[in-house]
Protein backbone atom coordinates (compact mmCIF):
# COMPACT_ATOMS: atom_id res chain seq x y z
CA UNK A 1 0.00 0.00 0.00
CA UNK A 2 0.84 3.57 -0.92
CA UNK A 3 1.48 6.83 1.11
CA UNK A 4 -0.37 7.13 4.94
CA UNK A 5 -2.85 4.63 3.95
CA UNK A 6 -3.70 2.14 6.54
CA UNK A 7 -4.97 -1.29 5.89
CA UNK A 8 -7.23 -3.34 8.18
CA UNK A 9 -7.83 -1.86 11.28
CA UNK A 10 -11.08 -3.78 11.20
CA UNK A 11 -10.16 -5.21 14.66
CA UNK A 12 -9.66 -1.52 16.17
CA UNK A 13 -13.09 -1.05 14.89
CA UNK A 14 -15.28 -3.47 15.99
CA UNK A 15 -13.21 -2.92 19.68
CA UNK A 16 -13.85 0.55 19.46
CA UNK A 17 -18.05 0.42 18.53
CA UNK A 18 -18.19 -3.20 21.03
CA UNK A 19 -17.16 -1.33 24.30
CA UNK A 20 -18.57 1.88 23.20
CA UNK A 21 -22.26 -0.62 23.15
CA UNK A 22 -21.05 -2.14 26.44
CA UNK A 23 -20.20 0.46 28.44
CA UNK A 24 -23.62 2.54 27.33
CA UNK A 25 -25.43 -0.94 27.86
CA UNK A 26 -23.86 -1.37 30.96
CA UNK A 27 -24.68 2.40 32.55
CA UNK A 28 -28.37 2.06 31.27
CA UNK A 29 -28.96 -1.11 32.98
CA UNK A 30 -27.45 0.91 36.28
CA UNK A 31 -29.82 3.58 35.95
CA UNK A 32 -32.37 1.16 35.62
CA UNK A 33 -31.39 -0.97 38.64
CA UNK A 34 -30.60 2.62 40.91
CA UNK A 35 -34.36 3.91 39.66
CA UNK A 36 -35.67 0.97 40.82
CA UNK A 37 -34.11 1.12 44.35
CA UNK A 38 -35.13 4.73 44.98
CA UNK A 39 -38.64 4.40 44.51
CA UNK B 1 -40.77 17.47 41.89
CA UNK B 2 -39.11 17.71 38.69
CA UNK B 3 -40.55 19.13 35.81
CA UNK B 4 -40.09 15.38 33.19
CA UNK B 5 -42.77 13.61 36.27
CA UNK B 6 -45.07 15.61 33.50
CA UNK B 7 -44.11 12.53 31.40
CA UNK B 8 -42.96 10.22 32.65
CA UNK B 9 -42.43 8.07 30.02
CA UNK B 10 -40.54 10.53 27.97
CA UNK B 11 -36.88 9.72 29.06
CA UNK B 12 -37.42 5.83 28.06
CA UNK B 13 -38.71 6.80 24.28
CA UNK B 14 -35.69 8.82 24.13
CA UNK B 15 -33.34 6.48 25.30
CA UNK B 16 -35.03 3.78 22.99
CA UNK B 17 -34.99 6.13 20.19
CA UNK B 18 -31.06 7.22 20.63
CA UNK B 19 -30.25 3.58 20.68
CA UNK B 20 -32.26 3.50 17.02
CA UNK B 21 -30.54 5.94 15.50
CA UNK B 22 -27.00 4.40 16.61
CA UNK B 23 -27.50 1.31 15.62
CA UNK B 24 -28.38 2.58 12.34
CA UNK B 25 -25.78 5.17 12.30
CA UNK B 26 -23.50 2.75 13.22
CA UNK B 27 -24.95 -0.22 10.70
CA UNK B 28 -24.38 2.82 7.79
CA UNK B 29 -20.70 3.96 9.33
CA UNK B 30 -19.83 0.31 9.60
CA UNK B 31 -20.94 -1.61 6.29
CA UNK B 32 -22.47 0.92 3.64
CA UNK B 33 -19.64 3.96 4.09
CA UNK B 34 -16.81 3.48 2.04
CA UNK B 35 -13.41 3.18 3.66
CA UNK B 36 -11.58 6.88 3.96
CA UNK B 37 -9.03 7.50 1.78
CA UNK B 38 -5.99 7.61 3.55
CA UNK B 39 -7.43 6.64 7.16
CA UNK B 40 -9.21 3.53 5.79
CA UNK B 41 -11.35 0.96 8.19
CA UNK B 42 -10.44 2.95 11.02
CA UNK B 43 -11.72 6.06 10.24
CA UNK B 44 -14.82 4.38 10.99
CA UNK B 45 -14.50 4.59 14.67
CA UNK B 46 -14.93 8.63 13.83
CA UNK B 47 -18.64 7.77 13.27
CA UNK B 48 -19.18 7.32 16.83
CA UNK B 49 -15.91 9.20 18.36
CA UNK B 50 -17.03 12.77 17.16
CA UNK B 51 -20.83 12.11 18.06
CA UNK B 52 -19.60 11.31 21.60
CA UNK B 53 -17.42 14.49 21.77
CA UNK B 54 -19.99 16.59 20.87
CA UNK B 55 -22.32 15.44 23.03
CA UNK B 56 -20.02 15.05 26.13
CA UNK B 57 -19.27 18.83 25.36
CA UNK B 58 -23.32 19.29 25.40
CA UNK B 59 -23.72 17.10 28.84
CA UNK B 60 -20.61 19.44 30.64
CA UNK B 61 -21.83 22.74 29.44
CA UNK B 62 -25.73 21.42 30.32
CA UNK B 63 -23.73 20.82 34.07
CA UNK B 64 -22.42 24.08 33.88
CA UNK B 65 -25.25 26.05 33.07
CA UNK B 66 -27.48 24.06 35.93
CA UNK B 67 -24.26 24.88 38.02
CA UNK B 68 -24.97 29.00 37.63
CA UNK B 69 -28.51 28.21 37.82
CA UNK B 70 -28.80 26.45 41.12
CA UNK B 71 -25.99 29.15 42.24
CA UNK B 72 -28.43 32.05 41.17
CA UNK B 73 -31.90 30.33 42.32
CA UNK B 74 -30.92 27.80 44.96
CA UNK B 75 -33.82 25.59 43.07
CA UNK B 76 -33.06 21.62 44.28
CA UNK B 77 -34.32 21.20 40.77
CA UNK B 78 -31.08 22.18 38.87
CA UNK B 79 -28.93 20.39 42.11
CA UNK B 80 -29.88 17.10 40.86
CA UNK B 81 -29.70 17.89 37.21
CA UNK B 82 -26.03 18.93 37.32
CA UNK B 83 -25.84 15.63 39.12
CA UNK B 84 -26.77 13.59 36.58
CA UNK B 85 -25.23 16.07 33.46
CA UNK B 86 -22.03 15.38 35.48
CA UNK B 87 -22.75 11.76 35.63
CA UNK B 88 -22.92 11.25 31.93
CA UNK B 89 -20.38 13.80 31.31
CA UNK B 90 -18.37 11.78 33.17
CA UNK B 91 -19.11 8.38 31.19
CA UNK B 92 -19.34 9.84 27.76
CA UNK B 93 -15.25 11.68 28.57
CA UNK B 94 -14.78 8.15 29.89
CA UNK B 95 -15.90 6.76 26.61
CA UNK B 96 -13.92 9.27 24.37
CA UNK B 97 -10.91 8.73 26.01
CA UNK B 98 -11.17 4.82 25.28
CA UNK B 99 -12.16 5.95 21.87
CA UNK B 100 -9.45 7.99 21.51
CA UNK B 101 -6.91 5.60 22.58
CA UNK B 102 -8.14 2.95 19.86
CA UNK B 103 -8.26 5.44 17.32
CA UNK B 104 -4.65 6.87 18.17
CA UNK B 105 -2.88 3.04 18.09
CA UNK B 106 -3.16 2.31 14.49
CA UNK B 107 -3.47 6.19 13.17
CA UNK B 108 -0.20 7.09 15.18
CA UNK B 109 1.52 3.87 16.51
CA UNK B 110 0.81 4.63 20.46
CA UNK B 111 -2.45 4.60 22.64
CA UNK B 112 -2.09 8.15 23.77
CA UNK B 113 -0.32 11.09 21.75
CA UNK B 114 -0.95 14.00 23.89
CA UNK B 115 -3.19 15.10 21.49
CA UNK B 116 -4.85 18.57 23.03
CA UNK B 117 -8.81 17.55 22.52
CA UNK B 118 -7.79 13.93 23.69
CA UNK B 119 -5.65 15.00 26.86
CA UNK B 120 -8.74 18.21 27.74
CA UNK B 121 -11.31 15.14 27.69
CA UNK B 122 -8.79 12.96 29.94
CA UNK B 123 -8.33 16.42 32.04
CA UNK B 124 -12.06 17.05 32.06
CA UNK B 125 -12.78 13.70 33.21
CA UNK B 126 -10.27 13.75 36.54
CA UNK B 127 -11.79 17.25 37.09
CA UNK B 128 -15.25 16.04 36.82
CA UNK B 129 -14.71 13.42 38.64
CA UNK B 130 -13.37 14.92 41.40
CA UNK B 131 -16.74 16.61 42.05
CA UNK B 132 -18.52 13.32 42.03
CA UNK B 133 -16.23 12.29 44.76
CA UNK B 134 -17.16 15.87 46.30
CA UNK B 135 -20.56 15.46 46.64
CA UNK B 136 -20.14 11.52 48.22
CA UNK B 137 -18.28 13.02 51.35
CA UNK B 138 -20.33 16.50 52.06
CA UNK B 139 -23.66 15.54 53.67
CA UNK B 140 -25.62 18.85 53.99
CA UNK B 141 -27.49 18.63 50.66
CA UNK B 142 -27.19 22.49 50.90
CA UNK B 143 -23.40 22.61 51.18
CA UNK B 144 -23.51 19.81 48.82
CA UNK B 145 -25.38 21.49 46.13
CA UNK B 146 -23.69 24.86 46.44
CA UNK B 147 -20.00 23.49 46.81
CA UNK B 148 -20.31 21.44 43.85
CA UNK B 149 -21.94 23.90 41.53
CA UNK B 150 -18.69 25.83 42.70
CA UNK B 151 -16.65 23.37 41.76
CA UNK B 152 -18.28 22.96 38.33
CA UNK B 153 -18.14 26.43 37.54
CA UNK B 154 -14.50 26.31 38.15
CA UNK B 155 -13.75 23.09 36.33
CA UNK B 156 -15.56 24.36 33.15
CA UNK B 157 -13.89 27.50 33.21
CA UNK B 158 -10.51 25.74 32.86
CA UNK B 159 -11.65 24.02 30.06
CA UNK B 160 -9.93 26.55 27.55
CA UNK B 161 -7.71 27.19 29.20
CA UNK B 162 -6.51 23.38 29.59
CA UNK B 163 -6.91 23.01 25.95
CA UNK B 164 -4.68 26.02 24.71
CA UNK B 165 -1.93 24.80 27.04
CA UNK B 166 -1.77 21.45 26.16
CA UNK B 167 -2.13 22.82 22.39
CA UNK B 168 0.88 24.83 22.88
CA UNK B 169 2.94 22.67 25.21
CA UNK B 170 2.59 19.57 22.36
CA UNK B 171 3.01 21.83 19.49
CA UNK B 172 7.18 22.12 20.84
CA UNK B 173 7.15 18.69 20.60
CA UNK B 174 6.09 17.83 17.08
CA UNK B 175 3.63 18.86 14.41
CA UNK B 176 0.27 17.87 15.29
CA UNK B 177 -1.25 15.62 12.57
CA UNK B 178 -5.59 16.34 12.95
CA UNK B 179 -7.57 13.63 11.52
CA UNK B 180 -8.66 14.48 8.00
CA UNK B 181 -11.71 16.63 7.84
CA UNK B 182 -15.09 14.60 6.90
CA UNK B 183 -16.10 14.99 3.70
CA UNK B 184 -19.55 14.95 2.39
CA UNK B 185 -20.36 11.33 2.03
CA UNK B 186 -19.61 10.63 5.25
CA UNK B 187 -22.12 12.98 7.12
CA UNK B 188 -25.23 10.74 7.28
CA UNK B 189 -23.69 7.51 9.62
CA UNK B 190 -22.31 10.95 11.55
CA UNK B 191 -25.35 12.95 11.48
CA UNK B 192 -27.01 10.03 12.72
CA UNK B 193 -24.88 8.37 15.47
CA UNK B 194 -25.09 12.20 16.44
CA UNK B 195 -28.32 12.07 17.43
CA UNK B 196 -28.48 8.98 18.34
CA UNK B 197 -25.79 10.15 21.53
CA UNK B 198 -27.92 12.85 22.27
CA UNK B 199 -31.43 11.11 22.54
CA UNK B 200 -29.26 8.74 25.05
CA UNK B 201 -27.46 11.29 26.35
CA UNK B 202 -31.13 13.38 27.19
CA UNK B 203 -32.80 10.43 28.64
CA UNK B 204 -30.08 9.35 30.74
CA UNK B 205 -29.79 12.92 31.93
CA UNK B 206 -33.68 13.26 32.62
CA UNK B 207 -33.73 9.49 34.56
CA UNK B 208 -30.40 9.89 36.62
CA UNK B 209 -31.95 13.64 37.66
CA UNK B 210 -34.99 11.77 38.55
CA UNK B 211 -32.99 9.54 41.20
CA UNK B 212 -30.73 12.34 42.41
CA UNK B 213 -33.95 13.87 43.16
CA UNK B 214 -35.79 11.20 44.97
CA UNK B 215 -33.05 10.98 47.30
CA UNK B 216 -32.89 14.85 47.56
CA UNK B 217 -36.28 14.78 48.67
CA UNK B 218 -35.78 12.50 51.12
CA UNK B 219 -32.76 14.20 52.55
CA UNK B 220 -34.52 17.38 52.72
CA UNK B 221 -37.67 16.61 54.35
CA UNK B 222 -36.62 14.44 57.31
CA UNK B 223 -39.16 11.59 58.06
CA UNK B 224 -41.36 12.61 60.69
CA UNK B 225 -40.69 10.29 63.67
CA UNK B 226 -36.95 12.02 63.97
CA UNK B 227 -38.54 15.25 64.11
CA UNK B 228 -40.90 13.81 66.97
CA UNK B 229 -37.34 12.50 68.34
CA UNK B 230 -36.53 16.08 68.40
CA UNK B 231 -39.36 17.52 70.12
CA UNK B 232 -39.07 14.96 72.77
CA UNK C 1 -7.92 42.60 53.94
CA UNK C 2 -4.51 43.62 55.15
CA UNK C 3 -6.00 42.91 59.05
CA UNK C 4 -6.67 39.44 57.42
CA UNK C 5 -3.43 38.74 55.90
CA UNK C 6 -1.86 39.85 59.50
CA UNK C 7 -3.71 37.32 61.03
CA UNK C 8 -2.40 35.10 58.77
CA UNK C 9 1.07 35.60 59.12
CA UNK C 10 0.47 35.67 62.71
CA UNK C 11 -1.02 31.96 62.70
CA UNK C 12 1.70 30.99 60.25
CA UNK C 13 4.77 32.30 62.01
CA UNK C 14 3.13 30.30 65.25
CA UNK C 15 3.12 26.95 62.86
CA UNK C 16 6.91 27.86 61.72
CA UNK C 17 7.77 24.08 62.31
CA UNK C 18 5.01 22.69 59.95
CA UNK C 19 6.30 25.10 57.27
CA UNK C 20 9.97 23.05 58.09
CA UNK C 21 8.51 19.85 57.92
CA UNK C 22 6.53 21.31 54.48
CA UNK C 23 10.25 21.95 53.71
CA UNK C 24 11.66 18.72 54.13
CA UNK C 25 8.70 16.43 52.56
CA UNK C 26 9.46 18.70 49.12
CA UNK C 27 12.99 18.16 49.66
CA UNK C 28 12.82 14.45 49.73
CA UNK C 29 10.17 14.14 47.18
CA UNK C 30 13.07 15.82 45.20
CA UNK C 31 15.63 13.24 46.36
CA UNK C 32 13.21 10.57 45.71
CA UNK C 33 12.18 11.90 42.08
CA UNK C 34 15.67 11.71 40.75
CA UNK C 35 15.92 7.92 41.69
CA UNK C 36 12.74 7.57 39.22
CA UNK C 37 15.59 8.58 36.50
CA UNK C 38 18.61 7.03 37.92
CA UNK C 39 22.26 8.68 38.09
CA UNK C 40 22.38 10.34 34.58
CA UNK C 41 22.92 13.85 35.53
CA UNK C 42 21.92 14.92 31.52
CA UNK C 43 18.68 13.02 31.89
CA UNK C 44 17.86 14.48 35.77
CA UNK C 45 19.00 18.19 34.17
CA UNK C 46 16.37 17.79 31.37
CA UNK C 47 14.04 16.78 33.86
CA UNK C 48 14.69 19.07 36.87
CA UNK C 49 12.10 21.43 36.40
CA UNK C 50 9.10 19.16 35.85
CA UNK C 51 10.33 17.71 39.54
CA UNK C 52 10.84 20.68 41.04
CA UNK C 53 7.02 21.67 40.44
CA UNK C 54 5.71 17.91 41.19
CA UNK C 55 7.63 18.54 44.41
CA UNK C 56 6.08 21.98 45.09
CA UNK C 57 2.53 20.75 44.06
CA UNK C 58 2.74 17.73 46.27
CA UNK C 59 3.98 19.89 49.27
CA UNK C 60 0.87 22.66 48.43
CA UNK C 61 -1.73 19.64 49.09
CA UNK C 62 0.23 19.86 52.76
CA UNK C 63 -0.07 23.30 53.16
CA UNK C 64 -3.65 24.06 51.49
CA UNK C 65 -5.23 21.49 53.43
CA UNK C 66 -3.44 22.64 56.62
CA UNK C 67 -4.80 26.32 56.01
CA UNK C 68 -8.16 25.84 57.39
CA UNK C 69 -7.33 23.77 60.32
CA UNK C 70 -7.12 26.74 63.09
CA UNK C 71 -10.26 27.90 61.81
CA UNK C 72 -12.45 24.41 61.59
CA UNK C 73 -11.02 24.19 65.15
CA UNK C 74 -13.29 25.47 67.89
CA UNK C 75 -15.49 26.72 65.18
CA UNK C 76 -13.64 30.16 64.64
CA UNK C 77 -14.42 30.11 61.14
CA UNK C 78 -18.16 31.09 62.26
CA UNK C 79 -16.81 34.29 64.58
CA UNK C 80 -14.99 35.61 62.04
CA UNK C 81 -18.01 35.48 59.55
CA UNK C 82 -20.15 37.33 62.17
CA UNK C 83 -16.80 40.22 62.03
CA UNK C 84 -17.87 43.19 59.96
CA UNK C 85 -15.43 41.75 57.43
CA UNK C 86 -16.34 40.49 54.56
CA UNK C 87 -15.86 36.58 53.78
CA UNK C 88 -14.16 38.07 50.36
CA UNK C 89 -11.63 40.19 52.39
CA UNK C 90 -11.29 36.66 54.64
CA UNK C 91 -10.53 34.65 51.28
CA UNK C 92 -7.86 36.85 49.98
CA UNK C 93 -5.89 37.39 52.80
CA UNK C 94 -6.10 33.77 53.23
CA UNK C 95 -5.07 32.98 49.41
CA UNK C 96 -2.26 35.30 49.59
CA UNK C 97 -0.63 34.13 52.65
CA UNK C 98 -0.72 30.53 50.97
CA UNK C 99 0.91 32.13 47.97
CA UNK C 100 3.72 33.72 50.42
CA UNK C 101 4.23 30.57 51.80
CA UNK C 102 4.50 28.73 48.39
CA UNK C 103 6.82 30.97 46.90
CA UNK C 104 8.97 30.56 49.84
CA UNK C 105 9.18 27.33 49.62
CA UNK C 106 10.14 27.12 46.04
CA UNK C 107 12.54 29.54 46.70
CA UNK C 108 13.74 27.29 49.26
CA UNK C 109 13.36 24.26 46.85
CA UNK C 110 15.62 25.72 44.02
CA UNK C 111 18.91 25.51 45.60
CA UNK C 112 18.19 21.59 46.42
CA UNK C 113 17.18 21.36 43.05
CA UNK C 114 20.50 22.34 41.76
CA UNK C 115 22.45 20.71 44.00
CA UNK C 116 20.63 17.09 42.92
CA UNK C 117 19.90 17.78 39.74
CA UNK C 118 22.73 19.95 38.43
CA UNK C 119 20.02 22.60 37.29
CA UNK C 120 21.69 25.79 37.71
CA UNK C 121 20.69 29.52 35.72
CA UNK C 122 21.91 32.46 35.90
CA UNK C 123 18.17 33.78 34.68
CA UNK C 124 17.30 34.17 38.34
CA UNK C 125 14.43 37.65 37.87
CA UNK C 126 13.11 35.01 35.42
CA UNK C 127 12.42 32.42 37.77
CA UNK C 128 11.36 34.08 40.63
CA UNK C 129 8.67 35.45 38.34
CA UNK C 130 7.61 32.04 37.58
CA UNK C 131 7.54 30.21 40.88
CA UNK C 132 5.60 33.46 42.20
CA UNK C 133 3.42 33.04 39.22
CA UNK C 134 2.56 29.65 39.59
CA UNK C 135 2.24 29.56 43.32
CA UNK C 136 -0.36 32.24 43.27
CA UNK C 137 -1.85 30.34 40.16
CA UNK C 138 -2.07 27.16 42.51
CA UNK C 139 -2.85 29.15 45.59
CA UNK C 140 -6.14 30.76 44.26
CA UNK C 141 -8.40 27.65 43.49
CA UNK C 142 -6.30 25.99 46.29
CA UNK C 143 -7.33 27.98 49.00
CA UNK C 144 -11.32 27.59 48.00
CA UNK C 145 -11.51 24.17 47.35
CA UNK C 146 -9.19 24.05 50.97
CA UNK C 147 -12.28 25.76 52.27
CA UNK C 148 -14.60 23.26 51.23
CA UNK C 149 -12.57 20.24 51.80
CA UNK C 150 -11.71 20.82 55.46
CA UNK C 151 -15.47 20.72 56.32
CA UNK C 152 -16.29 17.29 54.01
CA UNK C 153 -15.15 14.24 55.41
CA UNK C 154 -11.94 12.66 53.37
CA UNK C 155 -10.29 15.91 52.95
CA UNK C 156 -6.76 14.74 52.83
CA UNK C 157 -7.87 12.59 49.41
CA UNK C 158 -10.27 15.29 48.15
CA UNK C 159 -8.27 18.65 47.88
CA UNK C 160 -5.76 17.01 45.67
CA UNK C 161 -8.64 14.92 43.68
CA UNK C 162 -9.81 18.57 43.26
CA UNK C 163 -7.30 21.00 42.34
CA UNK C 164 -4.97 18.49 40.53
CA UNK C 165 -6.87 18.63 37.08
CA UNK C 166 -7.59 21.92 37.49
CA UNK C 167 -3.94 23.64 37.67
CA UNK C 168 -2.47 21.49 34.71
CA UNK C 169 -2.33 24.57 32.94
CA UNK C 170 -0.21 26.18 35.47
CA UNK C 171 1.69 23.11 36.28
CA UNK C 172 2.70 22.97 32.61
CA UNK C 173 3.44 26.13 32.21
CA UNK C 174 5.43 27.00 35.14
CA UNK C 175 7.62 23.56 34.43
CA UNK C 176 8.20 25.33 30.71
CA UNK C 177 9.14 27.94 31.73
CA UNK C 178 11.57 26.87 34.18
CA UNK C 179 12.81 24.50 32.00
CA UNK C 180 13.94 27.09 29.48
CA UNK C 181 15.64 29.08 32.31
CA UNK C 182 17.30 26.42 33.14
CA UNK C 183 17.88 24.93 29.31
CA UNK C 184 18.14 27.86 27.91
CA UNK C 185 15.87 29.64 26.05
CA UNK C 186 16.72 30.33 21.89
CA UNK C 187 13.00 30.79 20.43
CA UNK C 188 11.96 33.05 23.20
CA UNK C 189 9.00 31.13 24.01
CA UNK C 190 9.47 31.86 27.75
CA UNK C 191 7.05 35.14 27.45
CA UNK C 192 4.34 32.91 25.81
CA UNK C 193 4.15 30.70 29.03
CA UNK C 194 4.28 33.61 31.21
CA UNK C 195 1.26 35.12 29.47
CA UNK C 196 -0.45 32.15 30.29
CA UNK C 197 0.28 32.17 34.01
CA UNK C 198 -0.91 35.67 34.44
CA UNK C 199 -3.99 34.78 32.31
CA UNK C 200 -5.07 31.86 34.31
CA UNK C 201 -4.36 33.96 37.61
CA UNK C 202 -6.38 36.52 36.55
CA UNK C 203 -9.52 34.35 36.15
CA UNK C 204 -9.15 32.44 39.33
CA UNK C 205 -7.68 35.05 41.51
CA UNK C 206 -11.24 37.03 40.62
CA UNK C 207 -13.77 33.73 39.96
CA UNK C 208 -12.76 32.37 43.36
CA UNK C 209 -12.70 35.68 45.44
CA UNK C 210 -16.23 36.14 43.58
CA UNK C 211 -17.58 32.54 44.72
CA UNK C 212 -15.96 32.24 48.04
CA UNK C 213 -18.78 33.82 49.38
CA UNK C 214 -21.03 31.27 48.87
CA UNK C 215 -19.19 28.73 49.89
CA UNK C 216 -18.71 29.91 53.39
CA UNK C 217 -22.04 31.28 53.72
CA UNK C 218 -24.81 29.03 55.85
Amino acid sequence: MTGGYITGGWTFVWVAYGWTALVLTAYAVSLFVRLRRSR
Amino acid sequence: MLANHRFPKLPYALVALGALCLLAGSYLGLFVAPPEHYMGNVQRIMYVHVPTAWNDMLALTFAFFCAVMFLFKSDFKWDARMEAAIEVGILLAFLLCCQGAIWAKPTWGVWWDWDPRLTTTAVLLFAFAGILALRRFVDDPVKRGVWSAVATVIAYVDVPIVYYSVRWWNSLHQVQSSPSTVSSQFYLPLRLNAFGVLFLMTGFIMLRARIASRRLASELAPPPQELEGELV
Amino acid sequence: MITALRKEFLLQWRTRAQAVAVFVFGATALLLFSFAIGPNSAALRQHAAGFLWLGLLLSSTLTLSESFLAEMENRAFEGLLLLPVSPRALYYGKAVANAIQLIVLGIALVPVMVVLYDAGTTEIPMLLLVIALGAAGISAPGTLYSAMTSQARAKQTLLPLLLFPLIVPVLLASVKATSLAILGDPMGQATSWILLLVAFNGIYWSLCGLLFDRVVED
